[in-house]
């Protein structure tokens, strides 16, 4: 990972020195071994906070959207699945391409913190971490540690689509191999064969949890309404109380509301401090766009309209 | 799509439908309304999203 955290530090330096970028927007090293933050760069100097590795799960392409109206051009560092907002934020319309440079870091796999975090020793700091296939190494101060990527990835990243990314304007590291996932949707197949009573139950033990933190809002990348439903209180669209009922309300609203544009980046799952299946959530939608309009994961390719979005005379009518 | 999804949460199917009526099909818009009456009178009484379920 050496390599590529050099060489992203190099080529961040030169954009910034040549004026090409007024910003670049990188993973840093967070306050904890196994978490990074994102880092706002401007100046050449700064490029030495830009890191690389297996705990680089935040999509950075949300960023981009609060400097709509900034003056200058932005970088901003993606992985496979972040690039899919990227795509989905041009087609929206949110940003445009020639004020964004695209660094493309392909990906073999994110891992879930928390477990990383409960192996290593409190305390200990980073020195290196490698890709080994099937596994990552961490070398610390303390030790060195080896996790099996089967056990501790994030579980987007085991049915990961795009491991490289799908529209970038410079690629760092080398490229990494596309599985093809047979059983991508096992878990809502799982959950679409319960009976009614046992999916109201499931959902409504996930739904009664539901803080309504909004995190799952603010993080998801095609969340990019000015004025969110969620916040208006005239009209109120969605009541604010914390019950089991206007919870159940605010989660189908929300999924329903970027169906066919979720790029299933699976943030809002991760970033959810009740650990609420959003995700099972989205992709039954993506299931369904599938099986029903035969439409990909949306932001796979440029230009791909939202299958919600437009009308074709082979659309299934159910309705009819 | 939205049926499908209230269905994956919990709804029994058929408490939730949607149909294509133009408004001269008096007749079929009856006998739509006649059969989604009965559909949800067999299913008894909604339980989900209900404001007196906290």
């Amino acid at each position: 990972m050496m390599d590529v955290i050099q060489q992203l530090r190099e080529q961040a330096k030169k954009l910034l020195e040549e004026k090409k970028v007024d910003l670049v927007i990188g993973f840093g090293q967070g306050t904890e071994l196994a978490r990074t933050t994102p880092v706002f760069i401007d100046s050449p100097e700064g490029v030495s906070k830009l890191t690389w590795g297996p705990f680089c799960a935040n999509n950075l392409a949300k960023y981009l959207t609060d400097y709509k109206n900034a003056p200058g051009n932005i970088a901003v560092v993606v992985k496979g699945c972040d690039s899919r907002s990227i795509n989905r934020l041009l087609d929206d319309n949110q940003i445009s391409r020639d004020k964004v440079v695209i660094i493309g870091v392909p990906c073999s796999g994110q891992l879930e913190w928390q477990k990383v975090a409960a192996e290593i020793k409190p305390g200990a700091s980073l020195k290196e971490t490698a890709d080994n296939g099937d596994s990552f190494s961490v070398k610390t101060d303390a030790g060195d540690y080896k996790f099996d990527k089967k056990d501790y990835l994030l579980h987007r990243c085991l049915v990961c689509e795009n491991p490289n990314p799908v529209v970038s304007d410079l690629t760092i590291g080398k490229e990494q191999p596309v599985k093809n996932y047979e059983d991508r949707f096992a878990e809502v197949q799982a959950l679409e064969q319960m009976s009614t009573e046992e999916k109201n139950a499931y959902w409504d033990k996930q739904f009664s949890r539901c803080l309504r933190c909004y995190a799952c809002r603010n993080v998801c990348s095609v969340c990019t309404c000015q004025i969110c439903v969620f916040d208006q209180m005239l009209p109120m669209w969605v009541s604010k109380r914390t019950n089991l009922s206007e919870n159940t309300a605010f989660h189908l609203t929300r999924a329903f509301h970027v169906a066919g544009r979720c790029v299933d980046c699976g943030e809002c799952d991760r970033v959810c401090p009740m650990d609420i299946p959003l995700r099972k959530l989205n992709q039954k939608i993506h299931k369904d766009l599938g099986d029903l309009f035969e439409s990909p994961t949306p932001g796979t390719k440029p230009g791909l309209a939202s299958p919600l979005g437009e009308f074709s005379p082979g659309d299934p009518e159910e309705f009819m | 799509m939205l049926k499908r999804l209230l269905e994956y949460v919990g709804f029994e199917p058929g408490r939730f439908q949607a149909r294509w009526i133009s408004g001269s099909e008096g007749a079929k818009f009856a006998s739509t309304i006649k059969d989604m009456t009965e559909k949800i009178k067999s299913l008894g009484p909604n339980k989900k999203m209900r404001d007196d379920i906290l």
